[in-house]
């Protein structure tokens, strides 16, 4: 543009200099963002055992934290209301959701690096809990702190539902408390009541008895129902398959369901250990015992008749095939409930879709001939858990995350709005929550809580499944040769004793 | 008496033995000072390098000798050789390995013959350009989106692919991914459907290279294409098959993101090749020592397989030359 001459004080800018500037801008431009955009934050103000409320929940100001959890609902409810918890605190809380499998790999990874990177964890009780118990802080500590803005209604067992704070909170001793019950999944019938009615006179005719589905109706009912469907789907391919199992490809969901299988029958379980505390030493496993292998006869009995996709669905995926008209029942997780009733993604919602507990053991496959069956019912209680490798300050400001969102409010407005699953009895004693049990309701998945919080989860109906260090390898165990015994491979008696033996092996027994 | 090279009128010795000799660098660049100039200057480099492969290398060798407690304030155990002795009792390992054998063959083989067969068809068409960018297009996306595209046209409510099967008579009412052996043929047309035109871009590049006379010649002794094909283009394609084969080969033992979407190991096992298995020891079970000690056995394999491999592809014509011949 100009001539420079040549003793000009003007000087060009080396490309050294450049080079340099410009190093020196990214190195600091990238320091900078890291610091701001990933880590957490903490800013203090002091406050004491009188200080105000306000002052309580605004005692962290500023700061940031980062919660890792799973995609339920729960979590999308509050990350869409986070404003409402900026407000009150002046906290910031990123959320992370994603798939268990990945969270259990990313939460497991920063628990075990002390990194806390993830100050808030998904504590889901068996895949999570379990296995990284130790790593979470206690939250008794904080719960009896007055410089806290502590709950009302407190945080002691009789809040929760029964078994709850023990499923997600209770590891291996008494005392500790790892996680508070923030979400919960527990399982029940959903079936289509209008193909059960419009069938009814054809089961009937085959098999001599009504096809209803009651508290009363056993896996052996099971068995008969879908075949019959299986028949007529055969005939008429707009008639759905009668049933599908979880598989697929995370461990936990088939465990979960040979798990209520075998429970309904004599009330078996795995290992010869308290599940409310679960076991670091669990001892030798029941797999392979004549229980277990009649069972899992019954289990495969059933497998035969299902959806041809059996072995691929799991939770989710079977779902979806229930929402799309691919099987008439499955039993499956309450929180489920919203999607199914949700007229635009399933065929199956506007009444078509009655609940139930999950069906009954039946006493022909005891063992010992014995009527000792039940209505077995399980779940996958989500706590909210703490790292304890992040600072104290970073762990107080997590706390007060944590309570509030396990609080009566947050749970109502997370069942009002995407559908949450709540924990706290008091949230169910609410006049429009007992109102929205009946259709037409706004809340689609109170239609589930007679099935599961009046029976289900009551005992002798509810069972938690051992917690163990090693619960992803037991889980993982457990799918393997459940499904080696589905596929022909192996027989009910292989399959179980190959499960017990490699459980032996990882137990040192 | 004896005649000398330089009687002979050959300058350099090397050739007399046919060796080639250019030199590129000029003469500066070969003296001493100027050697050390240039190391230090490669030196970077080659500390960068040894940071990516030979560190990682150092601590997995480390990690496969102890168990590893990966908890803060923690230290690691010496456990010795137990974690690879472990391995010879573990059915899971073993089955890994033969799962890992039986994917891999079979994806090898369809992608090879496919691969070629795409190439020669495509070789010199008019419309060869627009082709090999339609066939490439698989190759641009991500294994996972792979793996979820090919689940879904698997599914049995609404997938495409199974509708089609099924329609068909091939799956006869059953699943594609819930049978044990359709499993392993879902997970193998995937892994085909993306990587064949790799394959096929290589050997297109080779035939591209085969001499024209020679084809020419062959022609006029009588040959029609397949003998071609088998005589001339083939022995000239060997070192660009070797490159492919190379490459799909050590892609399938240590891809597992298709396989971990689509099936997770699953049905029963007949999916979980050994990656997968190290996959779930480590990031599952977070056994780091024992999954390190995997890892250890899965590079040597692949090594020493990878040495075959090249000794079998080797080129015909320096095999010739080795043994004496023309």
């Amino acid at each position: 543009m100009f001539q420079v001459p040549k003793n000009a004080l003007y000087k060009k800018i080396s490309r050294r200099k450049f080079l340099e500037l410009g190093g020196g801008t990214a190195v600091a431009l990238g320091a900078g963002s890291l610091g701001v955009g990933l880590g957490s934050v903490i800013t203090r103000r002091p406050v004491y055992a009188s200080s105000s409320m306000e002052a309580k929940w605004r005692q962290y100001e500023g700061s940031k934290l980062v919660f890792m959890s799973e995609n339920t609902p729960p979590s999308f409810a509050i990350r869409d209301n986070i404003k409402a918890f900026y407000d009150l605190t002046g906290i910031e809380v990123e959320i992370l959701t994603d798939g268990l499998p990945t969270v259990q790999q990313k939460v497991g990874i920063d628990l075990r690096s002390g990194q806390a990177d993830y100050q808030l964890n998904y504590v889901q009780d068996k895949p999570i809990g379990s296995p990284f118990a130790d790593f979470y802080a206690d939250l008794n500590d904080f719960s009896v702190d007055d410089t806290l803005p502590l709950d009302p209604q407190g945080y002691g067992d009789e809040v929760w539902f029964e078994n709850y704070l023990d499923a997600c909170g209770v590891y291996y001793e008494r005392g500790p408390i790892r996680a508070f019950p923030y979400d919960c999944a527990v399982s029940c019938t959903f079936y289509r009541q209008d193909l059960f009615e419009k069938l009814t006179k054809d089961f009937e005719a085959d098999y001599g008895y009504r096809m209803e589905f009651t508290d009363e109706t056993t896996y052996k009912n099971m068995v008969d129902f879908t075949a019959f469907f299986k028949k007529m789907h055969e005939r008429d391919a707009s008639i759905p398959y009668g049933y599908a199992q979880h598989h697929g490809s995370f461990g936990w969901t088939t465990q979960l369901d040979i798990q209520r299988h075998m429970y309904a029958q004599n009330q078996w379980l795995d290992f010869a250990v308290d599940d409310t505390l679960g076991s670091k030493n669990p001892g030798p496993a029941n797999w392979g015992d004549a229980q277990s292998v009649k069972a899992m006869e019954g289990y495969k009995a059933l497998a035969d008749v299902s959806h041809p996709d059996n072995l691929t669905n799991g939770t989710l995926e079977l779902n979806t095939v229930y929402a799309a008209g691919g099987v008439a029942m499955q039993i499956q997780y309450h929180e489920f409930a919203a999607s199914v009733e949700d007229s635009e993604q399933s065929v199956a919602a506007g009444g078509r879709t009655a609940y139930a507990m999950g069906p009954k053991g039946d006493p022909s496959w005891n063992a010992d001939g014995s009527n000792n069956v039940v209505n077995a019912t399980n779940c996958g209680i989500g706590g909210i858990g703490i790292n304890a490798g992040a600072s104290m300050d970073l762990q107080r400001a997590a706390f007060i995350f944590a309570s509030w969102a396990c609080s009566h409010e947050t749970q109502l407005m997370v069942l009002q709005g995407v559908g949450g699953t709540p924990t706290r009895r008091s949230v169910l004693d609410l006049p429009e929550v007992k109102a929205a049990r009946n259709r037409p309701t706004s809340m689609p998945n109170a239609l589930t809580f007679e099935a599961v919080y009046d029976k289900g989860i009551r005992s002798p109906n509810m069972v938690l499944g051992p917690k163990l260090p090693k619960a992803n390898e037991y889980h993982e165990i457990v799918r393997v040769g459940t499904q080696q015994c589905i596929s022909g491979e192996l027989s009910a008696q292989e399959a179980c004793e190959s499960v017990r033996d490699e459980l032996n092996a990882i137990h040192g027994v | 008496m004896t005649i000398t090279e330089s009687e002979r009128g050959i300058q350099d010795p090397s050739e007399y033995r046919g060796v080639r000799r250019i030199d590129h660098a000029p003469q500066i660049f070969n003296n001493q000072p100027a050697r050390y100039y240039l190391m230090w200057l490669l030196l970077p480099a080659i500390i960068l390098l040894a940071g990516i492969s030979l560190y990682p290398f150092v601590w997995l060798i480390y990690m496969s000798l102890h168990e590893v407690q990966l908890a803060p304030g923690k230290s690691d155990l010496w456990a010795g050789f137990d974690n690879f002795s472990r391995l010879f009792s573990d059915k899971n390992f073993a089955r890994g390995w033969l799962t890992l054998f039986k994917y891999s063959a079979l994806c090898l083989s369809v992608e090879i013959s496919l691969g070629v067969l795409v190439a020669v068809i495509l070789n010199n068409s008019r419309l060869e350009k627009l082709f090999i960018t339609i066939f490439l297009m698989p190759m641009m996306m991500a294994p996972v989106v792979a793996g979820f595209l090919y689940m879904f046209l698997y599914n049995g409510t609404f997938g495409w692919y199974f509708w089609l099967l099924r329609s068909l008579g091939v799956l006869d009412g059953g699943s594609i991914l819930g049978n044990k052996f359709w499993a392993m043929f879902g997970v193998v047309a995937t892994d085909v459907w993306q990587w064949t035109p790799l394959i096929a871009l290589i050997t297109l590049a080779g035939l591209k290279r085969v001499p024209q006379e020679q084809v020419e010649a062959n022609m006029v002794d009588g040959a029609g294409p397949v003998r071609n094909f088998f005589s001339v283009a083939l022995p000239n394609l060997y070192p660009f098959l070797l490159i492919a084969i190379l490459l799909r080969f050590m892609d399938n033992f240590r891809f597992i993101d298709t396989i971990l979407i689509m099936t997770g190991g699953g049905p029963a096992n007949a999916t979980k090749i050994l990656p997968t298995y190290l996959f779930d020891v480590s990031f599952k079970f977070f056994e780091l020592g024992r999954g390190a000690a995997i890892a250890f056995t899965l590079l040597l394999l692949t090594i020493l397989l990878g040495l075959v491999l090249t000794k079998i592809f080797e080129d015909p014509t320096r095999k010739i030359k080795s043994n004496g011949g023309g």
